[in-house]
Order: C-alpha cells, then structure tokens, then sequence
C-alpha cells in the first residue's frame, strides 16, 4: 500500500527534492542546529530539548490539530488544557485553570473552539479564551452605566436572597450558585488587571521586544501566559497561524519565524529570570511537518511544501527536560524518522508525566469506558526526561 | 492451605448475616455488571484481548472448564480468585486496577452457590409485563406505584405536592420550554377543578411551543448545525429538517413513523417530500471541505457517524467501540459493527464537500415550494412535449429526405475553435476558426512532429487553455474532437475539461479523460450524485494516434453522449445518469483547458494534435466523412442540418430546457439519504481503518438482539422495520427513558446514551418497562408518553428535600422527591425574552443571528467570515434558531452547557460556572432584556417600589415573594435608584444598551434601577432553575 499524500500533491507529477534556502548552523554549549531564521532561540539552544522525530497519523489539519490537542482526530473528547484542569485542579480562585490565547491576524488554517473544549468533561474545564482588546474573556464587564459599587450591591442582595432560599429549600445547589457569582466578580477585577500588561517593567518589555506592545501578537501573548503562569493558572496554550505554505514558502516561513523567535527567547529568558522555568513546562511545535520535496514549482528563490505526518520537529523547555539536547533523528532527506520515533500520544503521554501525571491514570468514565487523553497509546519519552 | 483457610473465613463471615433464604441474585442485574467492568478487558467478547482463552461474558467457557460449579463457590476458581493473597493469582489483576469490593464478591460467590444461573443483559431481553404493584399507601397512577413500591423496600415516603406555582413553573417548562405568564400562574391558582392541573398539561401539549421545545432535545441527538463543522465551516442549509423535526412533533408523528422517516424515508413506497427530507437525519455528521483530504477516509468517517448515531439515538449502545475492535464490553463484534454499515452506505455521496462551488453535498433533495413543483411540472411537460415534437418533425422529414439531392461532401458546420498545435507565438496557440480566441500554453508544453504537422506532448502539470472557448452549459449541444497518443493506460488522464478542480469543486463542468485508455465523458453538476458520465467499453492504443470525438445533444442524458475513435461510435457504459441541475458556475467560469487539472491526474507523457471545438453534436455522418469512411444513412444529417422544421423544433427544445434550467438552478436542496439500486459492498475494516479491508459483510443487525425480519428488505427501511418491531428490547426502553430524563432530569437508566453491560443499571426496572410496553401499545405516542409522566403524583411532588434525604439519596434516584433541573441554554434566553416581553414567536424558518461579542468568527474562522447579527426580529426568536456554527458555536449557549454538536448527544450537563454567571450578568440579550423586565414592571407590577419588585421576581421566579424576601427587594430597587439619581448620565448608558429602544416616557432613573434589579434577578436560583 501507497503511503498516504494528500491530494494536493498526490496528483503532482513530479515530487523535486527542495533543500532549504536558509543557513543553518551549530548553537550553544549543546551545539543544536537552529535556522538564521530563529536567532534569538538561538541564544537560548541549551534550553531548549528539540525531539526531532515526531510523527503523526494525519494528513490534513482539521484532523491533525484535533489529535495533537484531544489525542483522537474526530472531535468531541477533551482537550489536553481541560484534562490539566480536571486533573490539577484549580490553584486559582480568581481565574480559570486553563487559558488559551490566539496570536491575531495570522489566520491561514483555521481554529475551532473544540481544540480547547471540555469534551465529555465537565464544562468547568473548557479552556477560556483571552482576547486582545476589548474584554479579555468574553462578557466580562459590567454594562456601561453599572459602577461596581452598583454591581456590587445587587449582588449582595442577590445573595441575601439566596440566603434565604437555601434556608427554605436546603439544596446545596444555591449555595454553589453564590459561589461561583462571587467568582465572577473577582474575575472582572482579577481578569483586567493579569491581562494589562503595561504594569510590566520596562526592561521586561524591552526583553519581548517591540512586538510585545501591539495587544494580540505572539510577543504579548507570550508574556501574558508568563503572567498567567505566575498566578497559577495550570494551563496556557498559545496559537500561532499561518505555517501552511504549500507555496510562497521563503516568504511566509520569514514572516512567521520573525514572530514567535524574539517572543520564545523572552519567554524562555524570563521564566529563568523569575525562578519559574524549573516548574513550568514548555512545549513549542505544529500539527504536523512539511514534505522535503516541492509543492508546485521548484526554484532558486521560492518553493512550497505539503502536510508531511512522517517526521517533524517539536521543542521542550523547562520543568524536568533534558535541556541542550535532540533526540530523535530522521533519515537524511527528513523524510522518515530514522532514530526514536515519538508519536502524538508519546508525547501527550511524556508532558503529563512532567506535569505529575500518569497519563494511564488520568481517566474519566464516559459511554461505559474509562477514556483518557492518550487513548489506548503513549510511552513515556524517558530520553528527555531530566 | 492458608487460601482455603481465608474462603472459609469469608464464608463463615457471610453467614450470619444472611438470612435463611437468602434473596436470589439476578444475574442481568446483579452479576454481568461486575463481570462487565472486572473481568471482560481480558475475559469478555473481545476475541483479541482475550486472556487463558476464558470468556465470561459467554457461559459455556466457564462452566465447561470448571471455572464455575454451579451451586459450588468454594469449588469454584473464580471465586477463588477473587480473593487470592497471591497478586501474581489474584483476579482482577493488581496492575489493571479494578478491585472489587466485599459486596461485590460477595454477590458473586451468592450467586454461584445458588446455581450460577445464567441470562443475557437486560437491556437485550424484551421489556417484561410486570404487574403494577400493590401498595400499602394508595398510588394515583401506575407510575407512583411502581416509585412508592420501590420506596416502601427503601423505608422511605413520597414528598408531599409541589405548591402550585412551582408545578406549573415546572411543567410549563418541561413540555414547552418557556416560563408561565402571570396570567397563566393567576388563572391556575384561581382554578379549583380538580382536573385543573390536567387541563394545563393538555393545554401545553397542544401548544405549538412544545414542538419547539422537543425539537431543542432532538437537535442535539440529531447533531444538528447550520455549518458543515470543518475547516472552511460553511453554511449548509438544513434548517428545513429542523423545521420538520418541530412539526412532528406537534402534530404527535406517531415515534415509531418519526423514527422510520428518518432513517429510511426515502425507501417508503411512493415516498412524499417531507419523508425524504426526514433523512437528512443521516447526513448532519460534520462533513468536510479541506483540500487533499483523502475522499474515502472521510466517507467511511461519515457512515460511521451515521452508525454511532442510530446506536446512541435508538438503542443506547455504544457501538463506536465496535469500529476498530470487537465491543470490549458488549457483545457486538467489528462484524456487526460493519453488518451496519453496510446498511448506512449506500448513497452516492463523495467525503469531501465542494470548495469551490456552494453545490449542497449529494445526493440531495430538491426543496421547491408547492408552487414551484407545479412550475417544475409545467415546465418539464414542456421539455417532454417539445421532445416528442422534435421527433415527429424529424419523421415527418422522409419525404423530404427522399427528394434531398445529396452533396458530394459534407458541409461541417458549427466549428467554434480549432487549435493545430503547429506553431505558437509566444505562448498563444492560433485558433484558425476564430483569430480573436488564440489558446495559451501554460507551463511549456513542446511541440513535436505530430500527426497532422506539429502535435503537442504534455507532462501531465502543463498544456493549453482555451479562453473564451466552450461555455457550454448542459442544455446546449456541443462536440468536441482530437487526435491523442497516449504513452501507456493510466487510471486517470484528464484530457480536456471545463471545470476547476475534480473534487474541490465536485467536478462541476464537463471533461473528457482516458481511464485506463477508455475514453470516459462527463457533464456534472456535483459528483457523483448529480451527475452524468459514460465511459467507452474499450481502449485506445498506447503509443499510436487516435482521433476521438465527443458528441453531446443537450439532453441532460447520459443517451446524449456519443463517442467516435477513428470516426466510428463506440460503445459506452453508462457510469451516471443523474444531472437535474447546471454544469456551469454562475458567471465566473473557468477557461476550457487541455492537458492538466488543479490537484487531478493530467495527460502525462501524452501527444495531442488538432483540438476542435463547434457549438452542435456532429452526426455520424458528419465524423464519419472527416476519417473518409464509407457514410452511413444520412437521414440524421439530413435533419440536424438541412430540414427547417427540424431544426426549429431543435431550437424549440433548447428553449424549454433552458427554461427549465433557469427555474431549477436557484432552488436549494438539502442533503438526504438517496438509497442505491445496488449497495455498496461492505467489508470489515480492520483497525478501523478506511482502506484495510477484512472480510466482506452484507447489511445485518447486531446477533445479540433479535433477528432480522423474515422477508424485510435488506436496507435501511428493513433496518428500520426491525427497529420498530413492538417487541425489540431496546427502542422504546430507551424512548421514554428519554422522556423522564427530561421531565425529571435523570433517566431511569442514568446513563441515557449506554443501556450495555458498562451502562448505569434502571434504578426502577419494572417502571421502565411498564413505561416501555404502554408507549408502544399507545400507537408510540409521544405526547402521551409525557402526559403519563407529568400527571403522575411522582413528577407533581415538592422538590424540597430534608437534609437527611439529600444524604441518602442526593441524584434523587429513589424518586422520594420533585425533580429540580437547571434551565438550559435555551431556556434560560427564552425566559429571558418572555420576561421583557421580547420574545418574537414565529414557527420555524433559516437560523438566526441574535447578539454576539464582536470579532469571534473573525478571530478564529478561516477566510475571516464576519458574523452579520441579524436585526429586529431576528434578535429575539427562540434560542433553537440561534445559528448554529461548529467551529464557534454560539458562546452564550456553549457556557451554558449547550452540547457542541459534533456528535450525536443524549444528555447535556448541568453545571454551575463563573463564566455562565458573567452571561448571565453582562451578556447584552440579558441585559436589555432585563431593561424591559423593569419597564414592564414599572408599568404593570403596581404603585409602589415594594409592589413592582415583587411583581418583577413573581415574573422572573413564577412565584410570589416571601415577606423576607419582599423586604430585600424593596431594598435592591432603593440602593440602586439611589445610585442612580447620584450619577444619571449611567443611568442613560444602561438603558442604551440593546437595539430595541427604550420607552423615554418612564423615569431614567427609576427605569435603570429596575432594570439593575430585573438584571441580578435573572440570576436567582429560583430563575435558573424549575424546582
């Protein structure tokens, strides 16, 4: 059996082999192969463990970026965001356990809120966006016209209501109801203050760059989650669009790695600075890899690729990895992976471990099964582990 | 030694307590559950997974080798094993960490000492016709006293009533899914008949709110979205089966003709519109559009959903587990998995949806109105009649024909184009039939010695486009001719073709290919459901020259295409003849091209040579004499070319199909179920995966449950029979366990989406079935169904619970108490604009698109579609219009526990968020519903401050305020006027908020401080919730 090309270049009638127009070069004590493209991570090389035999089982995104974030290709199960917090806990009393953060205006391939639902989990688990400009989480604020003094009374009187209606009825219910009102309303000051990130100290922000100023980028929002990591949020998962160059490559590949080099470095550098690195985990890659060979036409100065599920590369930073290391090889047309493959589930399976988590444990009972993220896969990667 | 010690111990242990005749343990109830979830991983229908070769699920296994004695526990190894010291003997496993308790193993070594008497899983036994029990306290139904039977055994009594404001909030809400109106609450109260409480529950039966209440709870079993759910996520326009789904149920379908519809309306002899359009039931799975999905892997995706849902909707069994191994749990294997497929497949549907065209997915459903069907008719009797004309004329063409004088040679006219492919200037390609419409050579294709002069050889991505050539749409006539020096016989050569893609656009156009060297034409609308292709029954040479016409006479038939190598027709297998819609693409039409395909297999290696286009279907005559062969009768030439009435009617008949065209073309479809004459073949999948095929199937049911119907046809109208049968276990079971999930917010069987072995067990079995059996011999009727249960003593008790009742029992499963379930999304919008007195009622039409935070679907949807809220009406019909997009779904609604609608779903949760009380709070459809709140409580709910507070939490709760409670009202309303009067600028801002306007007669501030109190009392717990 054929092995399985999507049907942009299925069809193509010749594949040419398409090296890479940029240089590449040796970084850092570790000596790891980083692209010019990406200097400021670069500097930051013995951070950084890069696995570079990952796989995947799919071809197109829609199905790939479900199964890296819900360790099943057809929607409906949970988000690895909402199994943390399900599993974790909340450490937060002011703000969601699992936050997700979009970069703006990088939109190629699509996002659905599923990524970052709860599935069958209860929906106190579904991750909550933050939003650049206006509102951080959606209809947060007071309406124009309530002061939150205002608010404030009616909610008090709203409690003395249900004061009143737990000592007639007797179910716990209203009591929970109250709660999760005042958890609101610390959420509308809570909320503002970890996403205004003026309060920042100027060489903080000098350290993300000019980026980190324009709300919404991949540089703010990097520093945000480092915000809402400090405050105890469990989980951050950060999107950036705009990697699907199945042509015009050169062109879309420096765009993107302008974005997110500086912010990754900053982030990485910050976290060291402020002690967090050595309890927070970072993981940085895609859904899938991109094919060695040419989408389209082949020249000197511009080429595209396809979705290639057979190899890829993802980086880990921080909490219990094995930093200034790669592991994992491919074949030397980055075709196949040649040394330690690690699949999808390996590697959910390998970041529950780091965050404390047996990923065979973490389950829930739904339909009459025990279902957890890894499905019925997933080994441990102990050749990253610290 | 010391194991035989403990077994006695653990006996000698249970003796004592057990009383002389120790209750028999029910094996359905009491022992396969245990089995189900200890032992059948390694022990149980999974052939695979199968541990020592021993399963439990099946009693020979066991009993044969002494695994059970029966009646003999303590010679019984499983028993034994259970509580073995040894971990590396011990069953369950240590490492599979299911350890089972005392009672448990218990259960089992009762069970076994009692004879280890066997039986299936309840749920595939027939409800059983238990007797209503006798009860000591009498039972107002049969329903109380199967509640009250079960609550004597548990020494605890039924709650008294619910007071009446609370039942009629209740009920109101159950059946109707909108609040009482004070009048209602008043006229109830005021209503001392002691059928009073019957009348209502009547009266909101028959309210046409109840269909669209049900409709809500049947829209997630159904999956239903306004939007496919992939990538692009486009709108797909099937709102009409909701619609359909709203009537049914208020004219009371009969269930089991509403379940019939829906999987196999199509099938029903002489089918009406609205039985078929029932189907799109099977087609509302996500469906997906991405560029280079692999079309087969999502077809088989899609028919598995189509499975999973008539598992999880009709039998409450999770038959997803059964896709790539046999059920671990349940005794479905892979190969009923698949016998059930075979029976969801066959329809000609393709796995990717059209990118490039907004074509609905096929096969689908014409959704013309009535008057459009009488245009539809009128218009193809005028096709028929100018048809018939057409012949008559040429017939009547004889006598003429016999006075002909014959040319010497004939005159071929109609030529458009014709390309020699001699020379190029530049990358134009002369057109000696019109020097104004030269063809351009994309990509480089070289020019060779060909057959006649140059020829051009092509690599498969490059060749010519003709612009302006060839627009042809499926009414005109038209030919197209060749030569063409295939190099070998590939699967699929893409020749010449007017279209923009093969499957991203659904090969919307017409082309000519070479399929392993036979040549192959189709005209397409959207393949392969809507579609028209002929394929010749022999090749073309590999490395030598054929000249290959195309003739097409504007029929819409497959009869209409003629194919001619070396200037003989050939015969052709017809692959489609389905075409009713046009092959063009509405104004922005590709070019006509040669030699390549956007993501399709071009012409690799191959040679072409004098490409010719006219603008009418050459006779054989015509393509005869241009080889030089022998002329056949020319009596068709004759005609096509010479006789003036002829070709009149010709032209005539052009006409009318053009008319029918322009008619037909605008009136949107919906996708349905179109069953095959033949089925597909179907095969186990192995793994699960889409292109490993195991052994072939044919269309059954699962071997556990009963046989198929003797002489019922193997499709989906049989399956449907089957399903319907007044004696199959599973269906009506799981029917109305539905239906008491939704009046008491918890099924019978708690877990509604799995009666299998791993399901929760009936906390009320005999009710269940009681329930089951009536259902069906009612006629299956629905509305029946939940009369029963509202007028029984059990649905009408207090919800209030004692602080000793919540411990015991908190998911009150024990029915001791009135059901108290939070409202759900959608009612908790509904109530919202009844309240303010917003609500727009109107039955039915395409979704709708109320308030929503700005920029969501730009922020993450591609091709940043803008979310155009809808204005005046739109922004206040029932919460079941709210436009339904996959990728970002309403949020509102998604935080209120909405179910996301990717995949079927029986149950929402109810839970208890921060961010539900944000909606609640800030969300503009609440606040500028609780602006009008206040209005009208200004208005109608009395003098004074103290009167109208009440009057407004009356509204918003369905009851009347406790003195207390009147007390803090009055309060509220006092500090948040006072707030207002401080700062009446705020006041303005509140009340501007929404599009309706505000009534600027009524004081700014008293109007504000109303509506601040109106907006916290939305979220009252006695607001949130039907107690």
């Amino acid at each position: 059996m054929g092995q399985r090309v999507t049907g942009m270049t299925a069809n193509q009638a010749t594949l040419p082999m398409a090296g890479s127009i940029f240089r590449f070069a040796r970084h850092g004590q570790s000596g790891a192969t980083v692209s010019e493209l990406t200097p400021f991570t670069a500097r930051v090389a013995d951070e950084l463990c890069f696995v570079k035999s990952v796989h995947t089982e799919h071809i197109n995104h829609d199905p790939a970026i479900t199964f890296c974030q819900t360790g099943h290709h057809l929607a409906g199960r949970p988000s690895m965001g909402s199994w943390l917090s399900y599993g974790l806990g909340s450490a937060n009393r002011n703000l969601p356990a699992f936050v997700v953060l979009v970069s703006k205006d990088r939109i190629d391939q699509p996002l659905y809120s599923r990524l970052w639902g709860n599935g069958f989990l209860p929906s106190v688990h579904q991750g909550v966006q933050f939003r650049a400009g206006g509102a951080p989480v959606l209809y947060l604020d007071t309406p124009p016209g309530l002061s939150t003094d205002a608010r404030r009374q009616a909610l008090d009187g709203l409690a003395e209501l249900h004061r009143l209606q737990a000592a007639d009825l007797g179910d716990p219910e209203v009591t929970a109801r109250t709660a999760q009102y005042e958890m609101a309303f610390r959420m509308q000051t809570s909320v503002p203050e970890v996403a205004d990130l003026s309060r920042e100290p100027r060489r903080t922000l000098d350290l993300y760059g000019p980026e980190a100023a324009k709300p919404g980028t991949f540089a703010a929002n990097c520093l945000l989650a480092r915000r809402l990591a400090e405050r105890d949020v469990r989980f951050v998962q950060l999107y950036h669009p705009g990697w699907d160059h199945h042509g015009g490559l050169p062109t879309g590949i420096r765009r993107q790695c302008a974005d997110v080099d500086r912010a990754c470095y900053a982030l990485l550098t910050d976290l060291k600075q402020r002690g967090m690195l050595d309890d927070t985990l970072v993981v940085w890659g895609g859904e899938f890899g991109r094919t060695n060979y040419s989408q389209g036409k082949l020249t000197a100065t511009d080429y595209g690729r396809d979705h290639h599920p057979r190899c890829f590369t993802v980086w880990l930073a921080g909490a219990g990895v094995k930093t200034g290391t790669t592991f994992g090889a491919t074949d030397d047309f980055g075709y196949n992976v040649a040394e330690h493959p690690v699949s999808v589930h390996d590697l959910q399976a390998t970041i529950l471990h780091l965050l404390g988590i047996d990923h065979e444990r973490l389950t829930f009972r739904h339909q009459g099964r025990y279902y957890r993220l890894t499905d019925v896969h997933g080994e441990v990667v102990r050749g990253i582990l610290a | 030694m010391t194991r035989a010690a403990l077994a006695l111990l653990a006996l000698a242990a249970a003796s004592p307590a057990a009383p002389a005749q120790p209750a028999p343990v029910d094996f359905g109830r009491e022992v396969l559950p245990i089995l189900s979830d200890a032992c059948f991983a390694c022990h149980g229908p999974d052939a695979k997974a199968r541990k020592a070769r021993l399963r439990l699920d099946d009693k020979d296994s066991p009993f044969d080798r002494g695994v059970i004695v029966p009646g003999r526990a303590d010679a019984s190894e499983l028993v034994a094993r259970l509580t073995d010291p040894d971990p590396e003997r011990v069953m369950p496993p240590p490492s599979v960490k299911r350890k089972l308790t005392p009672q448990q193993i218990d259960t089992l070594t009762r069970w076994v000492d009692q004879g280890a008497k066997w039986g299936t899983h309840w749920a595939f036994e027939r409800p059983r016709a238990d007797a209503v029990p006798k009860t000591t306290t009498p039972a107002a139904t049969p329903i109380d006293a199967f509640v009250l039977a079960r609550l004597a055994r548990e020494g605890l009594r039924a709650s008294p009533p619910a007071d009446k404001e609370r039942l009629l909030r209740r009920v109101t809400f159950d059946l109707t899914g909108l609040p009482p109106t004070p009048a209602e609450i008043d006229a109830f109260l005021a209503d001392t008949d002691p059928k009073a409480y019957e009348k209502v529950v009547d009266r909101l039966l028959a309210s046409p709110r109840h269909g669209e209440r049900m409709a809500a709870e049947w829209l997630d079993v159904a999956r239903f979205a306004d939007t496919h759910g992939y990538q692009m996520d486009r709108y797909r326009a099937v709102w009409p089966y909701r619609d359909w789904v709203i009537a049914a149920f208020n004219r009371n379908l009969r269930f089991d003709e509403f379940v019939t519809w829906q999987l196999a309306g199509d099938l029903l002899p002489n089918p009406t519109k609205e039985q078929r359009l029932a189907t799109a039931f099977n087609r509302l799975h996500m469906q997906n559009e991405e560029g280079g999905v692999v079309e087969e892997e999502f077809r088989v995706a899609y028919v598995v959903d189509r499975v999973n849902t008539f598992g999880t909707a009709f039998l409450g069994m999770t038959f997803e587990c059964s896709r790539c191994h046999d059920h671990k749990y349940d005794p479905i294997s892979m190969r009923d998995f698949y016998s059930l497929f075979a029976f969801f497949q066959n329809i000609d549907e393709s796995g990717q949806t059209s990118y490039f065209t907004a074509a609905t997915p096929v096969p689908a459903l014409l959704l013309s109105t009535d008057e459009q069907d009488a245009k539809l008719d009128q218009l193809r009797r005028a096709v028929t009649a100018k048809e018939l004309l057409a012949v008559k004329e040429r017939e009547a063409a004889r006598a003429a024909f016999a006075a002909w004088k014959r040319p010497d040679k004939l005159d071929v006219s109609g030529l458009v184009a014709a390309y020699s492919f001699d020379e190029m200037t530049g990358n134009k390609l002369p057109n000696a039939a019109d020097a104004t419409k030269p063809g351009s050579a994309v990509e480089g294709p070289k020019l060779v010695a060909g057959k006649v002069g140059q020829a051009a050889v092509l690599t498969g991505e490059n060749g010519f486009t003709f612009p302006g050539v060839g627009h042809f749409t499926r009414d005109d006539t038209f030919t197209l001719s060749l030569w063409v020096k295939p190099t070998d016989h590939a699967p699929r050569a893409v020749v010449v073709h007017h279209s923009m893609a093969p499957i991203d656009a659904g090969s919307r156009g017409y082309e000519v290919l070479l399929e392993n060297g036979r040549v192959a034409v189709g005209l397409h609308h959207m393949w392969p459901g809507n579609a028209l292709k002929v394929r010749a029954k022999s090749a073309v040479p590999a490395g030598a020259w054929s000249h290959v016409t195309v003739t097409y006479d504007g029929s819409s038939r497959a009869a209409g295409v003629r194919v001619y190598v070396d200037g003989r027709p050939v015969e052709l297998d017809v692959v489609r003849d389905k075409l009713t819609k046009d092959i063009t693409y509405g104004g922005s039409e590709p070019n006509l091209a040669l030699g390549y395909r956007f993501r399709d297999n071009g012409f690799k290696g191959g040679a072409v040579d004098e490409f010719r286009v006219y603008d009418r279907a050459l006779t054989a005559a015509e393509v005869a004499s241009g080889h030089g062969l022998p002329v056949p009768d020319l009596f068709e030439y004759f005609t096509a070319v010479h006789h003036e009435p002829t070709r009149r009617s010709a032209d005539d008949l052009r006409a009318a199909r053009k008319a029918l065209t322009a008619f037909v073309n605008p009136i949107p479809e919906i996708m349905v179920m179109d069953e095959l004459p033949e089925p597909k073949p179907a095969f186990v999948l192995k793994r699960g995966a889409y292109d490993a095929h195991g052994d072939r199937v044919a269309a059954d049911t699962p071997k556990v449950m009963p046989p198929f119907p003797a002489g019922a046809a193997r499709n989906r109208l049989g399956l449907a029979r089957w399903l319907t049968d007044p004696g199959h276990p599973l269906l009506a079971r799981v029917t109305v366990n539905r239906a008491w999930q939704l009046m008491f917010g918890r099924g019978l069987v708690e877990t509604a989406d799995n009666f299998g072995t791993q399901g929760a067990r009936p906390t009320h079995p005999e009710l269940l079935d009681w329930l089951a059996r009536e259902f069906v011999s009612s006629g299956w009727d629905h509305k029946g169904l939940l009369r029963t249960i509202a007028l029984s003593a059990t649905y009408r008790q207090s919800s209030r619970a004692t602080p000793e009742l919540l411990a015991r029992d908190p998911h009150n499963e024990l029915l001791a108490r009135g059901p108290a379930q939070r409202l759900t999304a959608e009612m908790l919008r509904d109530q919202a604009l009844a309240a303010g007195g917003l609500l727009v009622e109107r039955l039915g039409g395409p979704s709708v698109r109320p308030y929503q935070p700005a920029g969501l679907w730009e922020e993450l949807a591609m091709g940043r579609p803008r979310y155009d809220q809808g204005r005046g009406a739109d922004l206040y019909r029932r919460s079941l219009y709210t436009f339904w997009k996959r990728t970002v779904p309403p949020p509102a609604m998604a935080t209120l526990d909405a179910v996301d609608r990717s995949n079927c779903s029986v149950k929402r949760q109810a839970t208890t968020t921060p961010l539900q009380a944000l909606v609640l709070l800030n969300d503009v459809q609440f606040v500028e519903a609780a602006r009008f709140v206040g209005e009208r409580m200004l208005r109608e709910g009395g003098r004074t401050p103290a009167e109208q507070t009440a009057w407004a939490f009356r509204l918003l709760t369905g009851r009347r305020p406790t003195d207390a409670e009147r007390t803090v009202l009055a309060r509220m309303f006092a500090e948040q006027k006072a707030a207002f009067e401080r700062d009446p600028a705020a006041a303005r801002r509140l009340l501007a908020v929404g599009e309706k306007p505000c009534d600027t007669t009524l004081s700014p501030t008293d109007l504000a401080a109303a509506a601040a109190v109106a907006n916290v009392l939305m979220s009252h717990d006695e607001a949130v919730t039907r107690r």
